[in-house]
């Protein structure tokens, strides 16, 4: 078997890579190792309307579950903050609502429909085992499907397996993460939580989730995901979650997620011969939200691209191919990088520290926020003050 | 030893990433695990639902 791009991972990394390489008149092969696309989910899903202008779709109520007005922030002491009357900015942009809640199960099969129907050939149940190699170069992969071992040569091979990524590994790409620098997430969604059906809801605290967050996101009138991302050893994700959800009284769990989410930022480089990564593999994740959606989008799509120019001209050397390193990075590279330092400070940070903050932001409103009344704040919170100082 | 519960795990690979061995693989509905376990409990810390334990020997 031969093929211009083999894609390996059929989510949202790998049907946008498979789908914009299609288009390009190339021939690709996506490999999914689930015998089900979009299944099981790993996700909050939440994102915004970027993703969609990025993959220039209409939002679609077939895979849209809820619109998103506001948010509001709930500090460690249970202090409320709206999100909108902090920053004084609305959700809302001028082309409609700008947050939206996926079903994460019908989108990803989407996206593989768009996929299939622009040319790419989809092969269900199949594992990658390793990579082919021929004097360094990446040139197709080692597939295993229903036991049978078979070889599939390409010009561009575009790991878009996920977290658990062994093709970044094959390929050298990366080395093995540290247990701090991935989200250990778990989510149940419920039915009978009464809540705001158009507002994001964020808790904070190490109580509750220690080293991350934990949020409430309703996907319609129906049922709201409740998960959590921790990083911790002293409990698991699913232990703090059913610590949290014991506070209300008759919810019912309709489906249970869990997953990992790589919080360190993205790795040093994407590409090499013959050879390109996108996604969770990628670390293309926000350290801050472990949100990833529009930025795996974005950068799945120029994978897709940059892969099919290449393999069009027969060239798909790393020279070549670092292209789509330059162009992901130019668009996304600096606040990825703010994003993980943003996260490092904050991992610092008590309790208190929160608490104190959100008493502070609740009476200063952002865009009236004096330096004095800022100065005599940060100077009775010195953990904060570190936080301030690491951006100045 | 570093004992793995199939029972318990919910096949998101977040064990995978971590493991500096490289041993454990995921596939559909399992995690599997080569040889060569260094027992350094990165695995315990990261999964979500606990299906990785650390178990005092016999």
């Amino acid at each position: 078997m031969k093929y211009d791009v083999v894609v390996v991972g059929g989510r949202i990394g790998g049907s946008v890579s498979s789908l914009f390489a299609s288009r390009d008149d190339v021939d690709v092969l996506m490999i999914e190792k689930r015998q089900e696309i979009g299944t099981p989910v790993q996700c909050a899903e939440g994102t915004t309307l970027s993703t969609f202008k990025i993959l220039d779709m209409k939002p679609s109520r077939r895979f849209i579950n809820s619109y998103i007005e506001g948010a509001t922030v709930y500090a460690p002491d249970g202090r409320a903050l709206d999100l909108e009357e902090v920053t004084g900015r609305n959700f809302l942009d001028g082309a409609g609502y700008e947050g939206y809640i996926l079903d994460r199960k019908v989108f990803d099969k989407h996206l593989a429909i768009q996929a299939a129907k622009a040319g790419t050939d989809i092969m269900m149940k199949t594992t990658v085992k390793d990579l082919i190699r021929k004097e360094g170069k990446v040139c197709g992969v080692v597939a295993k499907h229903l036991g049978k071992i078979m070889e599939i040569k390409a010009d561009v091979v575009i790991a878009a397996d996920g977290v658990e990524s062994n093709m970044t590994r094959l390929a050298g790409l990366t080395s093995p993460n540290q247990p701090r620098d991935i989200g250990s997430c778990a989510q149940l969604e419920l039915v009978g939580l009464d809540i705001d059906p158009y507002r994001l809801n964020f808790y904070f605290g190490r109580k509750i989730a220690p080293g991350g967050y934990l949020w409430m996101f309703p996907k319609g009138e129906d049922t709201v995901n409740v998960g959590l991302g921790v990083r911790s050893n002293k409990k698991t994700a699913y232990q703090y979650l059913n610590q949290f959800i014991s506070r209300f009284d008759d919810v019912t769990p309709v489906e249970l997620n869990i997953g990992g989410v790589p919080l360190s930022g993205p790795i040093d480089r994407t590409y090499s011969d013959g050879f390109l990564v996108v996604g969770d593999a990628a670390g293309q994740v926000d350290p801050v939200t472990g949100g990833g959606i529009h930025t795996t989008a974005f950068c799945a799509k120029v994978a897709g691209q940059v892969a099919a120019e290449a393999a069009k001209k027969e060239d798909t050397s790393a020279d070549v191919l670092k292209k789509y390193d330059d162009i992901w990075r130019e668009r996304f590279g600096k606040n990825l990088e703010i994003s993980l330092k943003y996260r490092n400070a904050a991992d610092k940070l008590t309790d208190k520290d929160m608490n104190a903050l959100a008493e502070f932001l609740e009476k200063n409103k952002m865009e009236n926020l004096s330096k004095i009344s800022a100065i005599k704040f940060l100077g009775k919170h010195p953990n904060l003050l570190k936080l301030i100082k690491d951006f100045l | 030893m570093i004992k793995y519960q199939r029972d318990n795990c919910g096949y998101c690979g977040a064990c995978v990433a971590v493991c500096p061995q490289q041993i454990l693989e995921l596939t559909e509905n399992e995690v599997t695990k080569g040889i060569g376990c260094d027992e350094c409990g990165n695995c315990t810390i990261v999964c979500p639902m606990g299906a990785f334990t650390r178990e005092d020997e016999p």
